[in-house]
């Protein structure tokens, strides 16, 4: 008997194991199958968003003027999308175009995730039209992994109501904007809202502050670099920026803008159709970031690349350059709020608020080869500086010192 | 020979002494497989993590090397790495008293007999079993400084999250609000265990409420209270999602537990070998704790 039994024991134990296995298999192989396929990979949003939507559209107009062509777009929340990204590329299962963060191509090409385009980009031709701070984006080691889907600038939104009450204009150097807001600041309001939030994305205005100062996001333990922090830190004591902003993303600063809670924000295009609709009667209206040395914006844009592991590259390539096509950017930028990352997309909207933001944009800074793999650290280290200076734990100037220990670990690896 | 009849009966009864079979452990596969593949497999691999160097091309291609001690030198030499690891030994104390105090006063509270007593515990009992998302994010819109409850009601305008010593102390109370219930439950389940006979002839003595309470029920629930103690000390130690969503780390790295501190070492600097240091510490200190827990549970047993 009891030989009976183990030999079933092990009969079943093997079957089970098998069982295991053969799931195993069937998942891998199923991912092969489907012939026109080709899989997108994007952080906009849903369908039903006003951010994804458009590209949602865009993709249809793609798939019913290739009737042999099917794409299966895939929405990924931006929190999740990088380590989705990579989990992929461990199981070799990328898609075939993943949309991804502009500063964040020379990270996924370094690490074998995404292709080089270079023997496409050539025959292809149109690499000229690009704008050259986006097109460095897409540059590692002299070759191509990525091709500018779109560009965003930051301005400064306000409410010109409150602007018109106060009797100011918007401002144009940061010492007026410190004033300004400092103005505009009382009966239960505030006069810039930012996002100051933990995490790369809170350094984007601390960046355009210390650019504007004339400092090099590198070399934050300068005289330029403090300045700017200073001036944030001080704004945000002084209530011209509330406290709450170290809490803020950028959807949260909207929010304090759109219910007039805050007269002025600095945040992207991206809220401009958000701001329309949603908040009909808000009177407001962009300009150009303040300007002190210089003024910079932040890039903000994503880029289209192939993952490494596609098993349809030309059907991925064939997908990015219709995309990419001036015609069909056209339509699609207005709806979507963002900018041509080209020169030969002309704005037929006649809207006012994104010419402000195009020429916003002629002037950006995006992060150089050397600092763009390791930029989310970078950002990540600024912005524990403003947090750590605003709430008061350290001086701006210990926090900076700080600051600058991190970022040179980081860049010398 | 008189004696060790009655013995041998005392035996047989109470543990039957079977043989187990080849065909018995087949029962246990699933159990044994499911754990090996869930647990000790993320397990060893998150430790053999910590002994190489793993940054983004590794995960993506493999082959990573053997660097021996280099990784735990490098975090255990780095003021960040401690300065995150005390911030977790203030929140997991912190939480672990205030859920325990908060979780024992509820327990006193629900072992009297009252009309709707039942409801009232089931009802309590949601705060443990509500998602974290739901509770953190509710947390964070009752303390957030613009619209939030607490401001309205204390005619406030603080930024709850924003500021470090508030974040901290918001946080504490957010988990230990989801996991008083739940020590309620273990010290309620002890609580019924003590023997109403005890309270009585501490009466007829004379004693106290308060006397029956520190005399009687005090020492009699210790050792169900070691066992809520160390399970909140584990599940609070280990805890990213509230933390998390509540203030992300901040301000200035104020609530920077160390699971979130490990999280931004993988995911957003992609340096999965140091991080892989930080959760085997993680793993580390709860797993002492659990040593010296059931080496006084023996103690107490043959005592």
């Amino acid at each position: 008997m009891g030989v009976r039994r183990r030999l079933v024991a092990a009969i079943s134990g093997f079957g089970l194991l098998a069982g295991v296995v053969a799931c195993g298999g069937d998942s891998d192989s199923g991912e092969a199958s489907g012939g026109g396929t080709l899989t997108l990979w994007q952080y906009y949003g849903d369908p039903s968003s006003p951010t994804g939507k458009p590209l949602y559209d865009l993709i249809k107009k793609y798939d019913d003027a290739k009737p042999d062509v099917t794409v299966d777009v895939r929405f990924i929340p931006y929190d999740d999308f990088n380590r989705t990204l990579l989990q992929s590329a461990a199981a070799k299962e990328l898609p075939d175009v993943a949309l991804i963060g502009a500063f964040d191509t020379a990270t996924m090409a370094s690490a074998g995730i995404i292709s080089d385009l270079g023997d496409r980009v050539g025959p292809w031709g149109q690499q000229d039209k690009y704008f050259k701070t986006s097109w460095a984006t897409t540059q590692v080691e002299g070759k191509t992994y990525g091709i500018p889907h779109v560009a965003d600038a930051y301005a400064v939104y306000y409410n010109k109501q409150l602007l018109q009450q106060a009797g100011v204009k918007p401002p144009t150097t940061w010492a007026e904007m410190e004033a300004t807001a400092k103005k505009l600041t009382g009966q239960g309001r505030t006069g810039l809202a930012i996002s100051g939030i933990e995490g790369p994305e809170g350094a984007t205005v601390p960046i355009i502050r210390m650019l504007a100062a004339g400092a090099s996001i590198d070399k934050v333990d300068t005289p330029e670099a403090r300045s700017g922090l200073d001036q944030l830190t001080r704004m945000i004591k002084a209530g011209s920026i509330s406290p709450g902003a170290l809490t803020w993303n950028e959807e949260d600063a909207k929010n304090q803008f759109a219910n007039g809670k805050a007269a002025m924000m600095i945040n992207s295009a991206t809220y401009v159709n958000i701001l329309r609709k949603e908040n009909p009667k808000l009177q407001w209206d962009v300009a150009l970031l303040p300007k002190d040395k210089t003024g910079q914006t932040f890039l903000s844009a994503e880029n289209l690349a192939i993952g490494a592991t596609s098993k349809n590259p030309d059907g991925a390539w064939d997908l990015i350059t219709w995309l990419q096509q001036p015609a069909e950017l056209q339509a699609y930028l207005p709806v979507r709020n963002k900018l041509a990352a080209r020169n030969d997309v002309p704005d037929a909207s006649n809207d006012p608020v994104r010419k402000v933001f195009a020429q916003q944009l002629e002037e950006a800074w995006a992060p150089d080869e050397k600092l763009a793999p390791k930029s989310s650290e970078v950002m990540t280290h600024l912005q524990a500086a403003l947090q750590a200076s605003a709430s008061g734990s350290a001086s701006p100037e210990d926090a900076l010192k700080t600051a600058q220990k991190a970022i040179d670990e980081s860049l010398a690896k | 020979m008189a004696i060790t009849v009655p013995q041998q009966r005392v035996l047989s009864s109470r543990a039957p002494i079977r043989r187990t079979t080849a065909a018995e452990y087949l029962f246990v596969v699933p159990a044994v497989l499911f754990v090996g593949f869930t647990v000790l497999y993320p397990l060893a691999y998150n430790v053999v993590q910590s002994f190489q160097k793993v940054g983004i091309a590794q995960i993506v291609n493999g082959n990573a090397k053997f660097v021996g001690l280099d990784n735990y030198a490098d975090q255990l030499g780095r003021a960040e790495f401690w300065k995150s690891f005390g911030i977790s030994l203030i929140y997991t104390g912190g939480t672990v008293l205030v859920t325990f105090v908060a979780g024992l006063a509820l327990a006193l509270f629900f072992h009297r007999d009252f009309p709707g007593r039942n409801v009232l515990r089931a009802l309590l009992l949601l705060a443990w079993v509500l998602p974290t998302v739901v509770s953190a994010n509710v947390w964070r819109w009752l303390l957030d400084g613009t619209y939030g409850l607490l401001n309205t009601v204390l005619g406030t305008e603080i930024f709850w999250l924003g500021k470090p010593g508030t974040a901290m102390a918001a946080v504490t109370l957010a988990s230990a609000w989801s996991f008083a219930p739940f020590a309620m439950v273990l010290l309620l389940a002890g609580l019924q265990g003590i023997s109403g006979t005890l309270y009585e002839a501490a009466r007829i003595d004379g004693a106290g409420p308060w006397a029956q309470f520190r005399r009687i029920t005090l020492p009699l629930l210790k050792p169900v209270s070691l066992t809520t103690v160390l399970l909140c000390f584990i599940s609070t130690f280990k805890t990213f999602d509230t933390v998390f969503l509540m203030t992300q780390g901040g301000p200035g790295g104020a609530t920077e537990v160390l699971p979130v501190y490990a999280y931004k070492l993988a995911f957003s600097f992609y340096k999965f070998d140091v991080a892989a240091v930080a959760t085997t510490m993680l793993l580390v200190v709860p797993v002492v704790l659990s040593v010296f827990y059931f080496r006084s549970l023996r103690k107490e047993e043959t005592a």
